[in-house]
């Protein structure tokens, strides 16, 4: 055991080091003075954070993203959520069914169900138009996150509180809004939070799926990319970055001690 | 204050059925138990009862009104669940508050009503705690005063102690027994534990896989078991199986091996002619071997402070005594014993009425 050790810290940090170097890298090379992009930077600069402040393609699609995101989110909380609870308080085949119908965006690779649900639009005749491809897909990614943060705050609840206030005189909604909302308000924020992150963060379904006119941040960026080549991009990346890191702590913070 | 009538109430989850006609009638502020072993269908009559579940067939009645279709709030009743199932996000005047607000009782009332509720299971000084802050007892006063604090027509425990420990649930038993006469609001209450049934109870409902086997007050189900089930599922029952040798109006006489003979006042004996009466370990006594009616020895003493069980093998099967502590009697020893003959209890043939 005691040789292990030496080997598990190494092990350890090299994970850390593998997952963490390409942000720290892109949070530098946004830093860059210089005109392209490159590691390591030349010379340390705010500039093109400013460069992209004025940029209204950027502006417009972080915009364009974080409603994507918030809207999808919200539809993923009330489907999530409804299915969560199906699925703990029914012990039942249809309940399994449920459960990996809700986790399958989450099993197969983003690209497959984007081209899925590609099909699958043009076969019923809208296609890409409206956004509804899209929107659909952003809800198809986030269900798994808000389904599972749902679950685990309902499992080992006590089922009978519910009843208990049933008995009291609450109504099966305000059952739910009094009793059971509160509880779950944990496991919903989390989900809520992930939902989101992942929906402004996606790439695969967004490109595939993308319509017509204002596009979602990665697909903008990575359009940026093919023909420019400045630290720019660094730039947008780093605010996408900070602003997850946000989400990601606040939500420790209000909701880690659950 | 409320009477409860279950019309043949039929329970069935698909295939299988938890229910098999149930019919009861629990009086105005009358306290029921319902007593079997763990599947028998307790917890299902008391959901019935409270709504959680839809019935497949029967009725039942609250003071003649038939609110089988009704939803849990709008039965008025009020319930305590073994897990107790406090609000663990209210604190303790909060949960109390909970029904009356449901019931959008003025303000200034229901800090009363908390209040008072909250006096009677002396719970005052920890009115602006949350559930997780209060012993296993604490919260199981806190779930019956939630419950009884809107006043509900009739009140449902399901084996409210079954998570306490032995002293506390002693304690809690008379709590609520003695809450309930106060209060005077009919009460079903289930239970495994035999003992419970019996110190609370003003009538003991025997159920066995999903029906009734006896309802009837504490003493009789104890003393006059409608069945063997019933003999041996309340208490210690020793079962003798015994030829009748005589039988009229008044009585039967039984034969018992060894030459001793008993007269139980029983009509009739079972169709095979003979009668399996029941004797509980405290109604025999240990006397000196030539004596009494059935002679035995002595396999097992177990002392348990009040008095000594012994285990007596005989010619009818091994059977269990109490005695009292002051008499000695050791292991391996030769006794007789001696049956009260008032207090044999014939058990009634399965196979049709004795007539
Ligand atoms: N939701 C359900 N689906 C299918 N069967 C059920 C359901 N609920 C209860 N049962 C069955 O109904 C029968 C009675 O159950 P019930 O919970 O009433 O037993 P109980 O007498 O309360 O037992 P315990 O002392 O263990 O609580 C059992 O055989 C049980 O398996
Ligand atoms: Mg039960």
């Amino acid at each position: 055991m005691r040789l292990a050790t030496p080997l598990l810290t190494f092990i350890r940090v090299s994970v850390y080091v593998f997952l963490l170097a390409p942000i720290v890298i892109v949070v530098l090379a946004s830093l860059n003075a210089g005109n392209f992009l490159t590691f390591p930077p030349q010379g340390l600069s705010l500039r093109w954070f400013w460069t992209f402040l004025q940029n209204d393609v950027f502006i417009d699609a972080i915009i364009y993203s974080a409603v994507l995101a918030l809207c999808a989110t919200a539809v993923s909380l009330v489907i999530g959520t409804m299915a969560a609870l199906y699925f703990v308080r029914h012990a039942t085949r249809e309940a399994e069914v449920v459960r990996v119908g809700m986790l399958l965006p989450l099993i197969l690779p983003e690209i497959l169900t984007a081209i899925a649900l590609l099909f699958f639009f043009y076969e019923i005749g809208i296609g890409t138009e409206h956004q509804i491809a899209l929107f659909t897909g952003h809800v198809l990614m986030t269900l798994p996150f808000v389904f599972l943060n749902v679950t685990t705050s309902l499992q080992g609840r006590d089922e009978s509180v519910e009843l208990a206030a049933r008995t009291l005189g609450a109504s099966r909604y305000t059952a739910f809004r009094r009793v059971t909302l509160p509880l779950i308000a944990p496991g919903l924020a989390t989900g809520g939070i992930f939902a989101f992150i992942i929906s402004f963060d996606t790439f695969g379904i967004s490109f595939i799926l993308k319509g017509a006119g204002s596009a979602p941040l990665p697909i903008q960026l990575y359009d940026y990319l093919r023909f420019n080549f400045t630290p720019e991009a660094a730039a947008v990346s780093t605010v996408s970055i900070l602003l997850t890191l946000v989400l990601v702590t606040v939500s420790d913070l209000v909701f880690g001690r659950e | 204050m409320t009477e409860v009538s279950l019309l043949s109430l039929v329970k069935s989850y698909g295939k299988s059925i938890a229910l098999k006609g149930i019919s009861l009638s629990v009086g105005h502020g009358e306290f029921v138990s319902l007593l079997g072993p763990s599947g028998c269908g307790k917890s299902t009559t008391l959901k019935c009862i409270a709504g959680f579940e839809d019935i497949s067939d029967g009725k039942i009645l609250f003071d003649n009104t038939d609110i089988s279709r009704r939803l849990p709030e709008q039965r008025d009743i009020g319930m305590v669940f073994q897990s107790y199932a406090l609000f663990p996000h209210m604190t303790v005047a909060q949960n109390l508050a909970f029904g009356l607000e449901m019931r959008r009782v003025p303000k200034s009332e229901i800090a009363t009503r908390v209040a008072r509720a909250m006096e009677m299971v002396q719970l005052t000084p920890y009115a602006e705690r949350f559930p997780k802050a209060l012993s296993g007892g604490q919260q199981q006063r806190v779930a019956l005063a939630r419950a009884l604090v809107i006043e509900p027509a009739i009140l449902l425990l399901d084996e409210p102690l079954a998570n306490l420990d032995a002293k506390l649930r002693d304690e809690m038993r008379g709590f609520i027994r003695d809450l309930q006469k106060r209060v005077g609001i009919t009460t079903i209450y289930v239970t495994h534990d035999q003992g419970e049934a019996m110190t609370m109870s003003d009538r003991v409902v025997v159920m066995f896989d999903g029906e009734i086997a006896q309802a009837a007050p504490p003493e009789e189900v104890y003393n006059h078991p409608a069945s063997e089930r019933v003999a041996r599922f309340v208490g210690n029952a020793n079962i003798l199986d015994l030829a009748v040798t005589g039988k009229d109006a008044a009585g039967s006489d039984l034969a018992l091996p060894g030459g001793g003979a008993l007269r139980v006042d029983s009509p009739a004996p079972w169709a095979n002619g003979r009668l399996r009466v029941m004797a509980r370990p405290e109604q025999i006594a240990l006397t000196d071997p030539g004596a009494g009616h059935l002679g035995g020895e002595i396999s097992k003493r177990y002392f348990s402070g009040g008095h000594v069980e012994y285990h007596v093998d005989t010619q009818c099967g091994p059977l269990v005594v109490l005695g009292p502590t002051t008499q000695t009697v050791a292991e391996g020893q030769t006794v007789a014993l001696a049956f009260d003959p008032a207090r044999l209890w014939p058990i009634p043939d399965p196979k049709g009425p004795a007539q």
